[in-house]
């Protein structure tokens, strides 16, 4: 999680050119597992999508050509899940980047004792399982006898239905699945933060820079490569992140309003065991996130800031 | 102790400015106090809610007024909740220890050696995360049957034998090694086996110890696989069983909340103990 | 790797296919056999899954050679691990199959039906007693490929103290849709409560209940010759436009199932049209509290109700001629008198056999004591079959549907618009 995925190795001392066999023993575990499990489903994934057929011995298994691929795309449900994974991903910017890029920054200043105790604390959610965050969010939200809504009923509202509303759903599940990353990113750019050179700042405030000049001369541009490597992260695995919320709190409603890309393929591929659906839907997921995430790794490259 | 010392020069700077900045600082400790609460409050509520007798569980007293363990007595009535929390601890090891070596292994091929495709091969590596679980979910299925695994917890650790984060998080590691020592060692006559296991491991410790937490505490957390392959309580993991309490029939919040945290207890545990730790791998390897 | 699966599939499905048309099951189990039971009640805690077990455990020291591996997984996911397993040969060969997914497993999945394999006098013999519109249920193109098993109809539970508060009857509950909007429309204007919940819509409510509410109106899901989808001619639109009607007027709050139930049991809700299996909730939640009452499901103004069942049947898949006679016994001795009784009487659903209901030495007593299972048994005897949708996409044709419905009632969309177009995107669905 903390390593970019986009940098090939280039240490300095090997040989080059030759083949070699000892590398491919190193790697044969490793690699031999996530073809046997990743790859090789995949490109069956890729052959079965042209094809109608319902995994059973003996039955029949047709060529449809596009057919599955014309029958996702014609879903009434498809284009408003890519809408909604848009706002998933637009949602979840702040609570991912914005939010825990200035904590990091404010609580650089505050004493080590209390800003570990912190960091600590809003770390918890990333490491409670998405079951058991589902249910006491449920409980929580319950617009009966849940907590929050006690508190606004003591307030004088009328219950909030946070999961039942088709205009807030989405926004709820948007909110839990920032509780759990808020405190990641955080300790992420904390890190970063930590890692800028000192004497930079020190040199900048020796020039008569103020607190904001300093953030943004200085420590914005060193976290831009952090910066983006989240907001790519939060790009390509926002629709992934939700989907364990949506499961359990909402299957995609109300009206369809919590769905995404994932969870509709999911609904409509998967769980119903038609090989051609998921397939199709498989590849289009595959290759509609390898789009993107193409494209995001190119512009990080671009706009990154090399300094070590 | 490392972390404190790679923080302090930064800390020392600020520290004699204190003084003008203390509205900041008010204002910094009260957004973190609202952003702990948000953060920690749930599980905080999940206690207190698994701890409530029966006839109290809607309330909404902070703590409850007489605490009680009816809800956790059901909770063990109910699943095997001891042979889930065993079952969910040996899969989390086992993947651990089995991505670890794995990871260590792929890493150090990429580290000591260019060879014909390596780049290739290494975003192969790095594009596994990009293929969600979904896709692969059914043909690994078939995969495990027809390996006469349904029904066994080898089911749930095999396809997690390696980990595209445990050889990219051990290669990176690996890169900033100083290359000196390795030819030291090899000088000294130090086969590949031997440099790997003898002098670069010990020295990987900290992103190792780091790495291992991390799988550990995905694995546990783990859910849609084991969902898809649970048969029986016996053979399920803690997440199935508390899955199993949310039925269409009308939710025992009680008995749930009780099961939830004794999910969450161990791993909460660890990270207690462990916290420097996570923070602190955190920290030293950051994002370079 | 799944080409391999399917070869081996194919060598063992040719060599059992023939025992399986030979028809001759052995009249005993004389050797130890194992069969597995996919079972749904066994994937959650509660009464189901303990009763289940217990009706096993019964099985099993009736029947010392059989073996009962009980496998669970939910209702939703049940069908796919089954056609999953299927795929990896394991060949499941007794399974609680929801209605809903009966025609997929019939013409895809291989379940096997009863006259083919129970000699005729012995299954004359069992069927003795069951009720024939329940026996119904489980039959398709003429013949019995499941027996009604953990099934229950739709009722309208009411809370009769909020129905005094609101200056209503509770002795007469409302018999119609019309009345049902006013009585709803009542409770709200007079008192805290919502007026009606329903459990017709939402993720895990399939498709049971609409079905219910579109026949009532004599309307149909699917022509006759189950070729041709029918849900959006005037009949079955004007059922939706009904609900529709009765969502504006906030007669009818949209909740999901968790919240509906527990609005229910706390008493914040008027009335909730739902399965009869979720009464022993209700009745807990109530207890003390409110008067709980029930009646049948409304109807259309004069057109008489025309409910269908929810839940599942049992169906027997075993190829092996040993084991489909252990199937056999297993699926017989889960459709006793004993077993109903527990089904009824633990997990809250209906009987099978009518004649247990005033038999004091099955449910006679436990009846009288407990009233709200009345209006469940009344409908019963006027119980139409849960349609299912014919071919491999018959859960994404259901979904489609359900969107389409609920788009109308609670999103705003024109109800014979929304769906015509749900019609026509589900029909490219069906098979050609």
């Amino acid at each position: 999680m903390t390593s970019t995925p986009v940098v090939t190795p280039t240490a300095p001392h090997r040989r080059t050119g030759r083949w070699r066999i000892s590398p491919w023993l190193y790697l044969l575990p490793a690699l031999a597992t996530l073809i046997l499990w990743v790859y090789w489903p995949l490109l069956d994934a890729l052959r079965l999508s042209f094809f109608q057929w319902n995994m059973v011995p003996g039955a029949p298994m047709t060529f449809v050509g596009l057919e599955n691929y014309q029958a996702i795309f014609a879903l009434p449900k498809f284009w408003q899940a890519l809408r909604n994974t848009g706002v998933y991903i637009l949602g979840l910017l702040p609570l991912a980047v914005l939010v825990p890029l200035a904590i990091a920054i404010y609580t650089h200043d505050l004493p080590p004792r209390a800003r570990n105790i912190y960091r600590a604390v809003i770390f918890v959610p990333m490491i409670i399982a998405p079951v058991v965050a589902a249910a006491v969010w449920r409980w929580l939200l319950d617009p009966g006898h849940g907590m929050v809504n006690e508190v606004i009923g003591l307030l004088g509202h009328r219950p909030v239905r946070f999961l039942q509303d088709p205009k807030l759903a989405i926004w709820t599940i948007i909110v839990l699945t920032g509780w759990k990353l808020i405190g990641f990113s955080t300790l992420i750019f904390s890190a970063a933060n930590a890692n800028i050179n000192p004497s930079l700042i020190e040199a900048a405030r020796m020039d008569g820079a103020g607190k904001w000049q300093i953030i943004r001369d200085i420590r914005l541009p060193m976290l831009r490569t952090t910066i983006l490597f989240l907001t790519l992260m939060t790009v390509l695995l926002g629709a992934q992140w939700s989907f364990a919320y949506i499961h359990v709190l909402t299957g995609g409603g109300p009206l369809g309003s919590t769905t995404n890309i994932f969870y509709i393929l999911w609904d409509f591929g998967f769980s119903t065991l038609s090989v051609g659906w998921s397939s199709a839907a498989a590849i289009i997921l595959f290759l509609g996130f390898g789009g993107v995430a193409f494209v995001l790794f190119r512009l990080m490259d671009r706009y990154s800031f090399h300094d070590s | 102790m490392t972390a404190d010392l790679t923080l302090r020069p930064a800390a020392r700077l600020t520290r004699p400015r204190a003084a003008p900045l203390r509205l900041d600082t008010a204002i910094g400790h009260a957004v973190m106090v609202i952003l702990a609460v948000f953060c920690l409050f749930p599980v905080y509520w999940m206690i207190v809610t698994s701890l409530r007798p029966a006839n109290e569980i809607f309330d909404a007293t902070l703590w409850p007024t007489s605490a009680s363990l009816e809800n956790y007595a059901h909770a063990l009535r109910s699943i095997p909740v001891w042979r889930m929390l065993a079952n969910t601890f040996a899969v989390s090891a086992l993947v651990t220890l089995a991505q670890v070596v794995t990871g260590l292994l792929a890493a150090y091929a990429f580290a000591r050696w260019r060879f014909r495709g390596d780049r290739l091969v290494y975003s192969m590596i790095a594009m596994t995360w990009l293929v969600p679980f979904q896709v692969v979910m059914i043909p690994n299925y078939l995969l495990v049957a027809n390996m006469g695994l349904l029904d066994s917890l080898s089911a749930l650790i095999i396809p997690h034998f390696a980990g595209a984060l445990a050889v990219l998080m051990l290669a990176q590691a690996m890169r900033s090694f100083p290359a000196e020592v390795i030819e030291a060692a090899r000088m000294d006559g130090a086969g590949n086996w031997r440099i790997l296991w003898q002098v670069i491991a010990p020295n990987l410790r900290g992103t190792i110890a780091s790495l291992a937490i991390l799988v550990f505490i995905s694995t546990w957390n783990e859910y849609f696989w084991p969902l898809l392959l649970s048969r029986s309580p016996e053979n399920s993991v803690i997440q199935i069983g508390i899955q199993m309490f949310m039925t269409s029939e009308g939710t025992a919040w009680g008995p749930l909340m009780a099961a939830a945290t004794m999910a969450s207890l161990p791993i909460l545990l660890i990270y207690i103990v462990l916290q420097r730790q996570v923070v602190q791998s955190f920290m030293k390897s950051g994002i370079r | 790797m799944i080409r391999k699966t399917l070869a081996g599939a194919m060598a063992l499905l040719a060599s059992t296919a023939i025992g399986a048309q030979a028809q001759t099951i052995p009249a005993t189990v004389d050797q130890p056999v194992t069969i597995t039971y996919y079972n749904y009640n066994l994937a959650s805690t509660g009464n189901g899954a303990d009763a289940t077990r217990r009706m096993i455990a019964d099985f099993e020291a009736a029947n010392p050679n059989i073996k009962v591996e009980g496998i669970g997984a939910s209702s939703a996911e049940l069908t796919s691990r089954v056609q999953a397993d299927i795929a990896a040969n394991r060949v499941p060969d007794v399974v609680q199959m929801v209605f809903s997914d009966l025609a997929y497993g019939v013409d895809n999945l291989g379940v096997v039906g009863l006259e083919d394999i129970v000699p005729q006098a012995e299954l004359a013999a069992h069927f003795q007693g069951m009720s024939p519109k329940g026996l119904k249920l489980g039959v398709l193109n003429g013949k019995t490929y499941g027996l009604a098993y953990t099934f229950s109809t739709p009722v309208l539970f009411y809370n009769a103290d909020l129905f005094r508060k609101a200056g209503l009857n509770p002795d007469q509950p409302p018999k119609t849709w019309a009345e049902v909007k006013a009585a709803a429309l009542a409770i709200r204007d007079k008192t805290d409560a919502e007026g009606i919940a329903a459990g017709i819509f939402g993720p895990s409510a399939g498709d049971w209940l609409f079905q219910g509410v579109v026949r009532s109106n004599n309307g149909a899901i699917l022509s006759d010759d189950r070729k041709t989808l029918t849900f959006a001619e005037p009949a079955a639109v004007e059922a939706v436009a009904m609900l529709r009607d009765l969502y504006d007027s906030e007669a009818y709050t949209n909740l999901d199932v968790t919240a509906a139930m527990e609005g229910m049991a706390a008493g914040t809700i008027g009335m909730y049209l739902q399965t009869s299996a979720i009464q022993g909730f209700l009745v807990r939640g109530a207890e003390g509290k409110f008067d709980l009452r029930a009646t049948t499901m409304p109807r259309f103004g004069d057109k008489p109700q025309r409910p269908n069942n929810s839940g599942s049947a049992l169906v027997i898949m075993a190829k092996d001629p040993v084991k489909q006679r252990a199937a056999w016994e297993l699926m017989k001795h889960m459709t006793s008198k004993e077993a109903y009784t527990i089904i009824t009487r633990d997990i809250g659903y209906l009987p099978l056999r009518a004649e247990i209901v005033d038999d004091p030495a099955y449910l006679g007593e436990w009846v009288k004591t407990h009233p709200l299972v009345r209006p469940n048994l009344e409908q019963l005897e006027m119980l139409e079959p849960w349609t299912s949708f014919p071919g491999p996409n018959y859960r994404q044709i259901q979904k489609i549907m359900m969107e389409g419905a609920e788009m109308a009632v609670f999103g705003g969309m024109d109800p014979a618009e929304a769906m015509k177009a749900a019609q026509d995107t589900a029909q490219t669905m069906m098979p050609k």
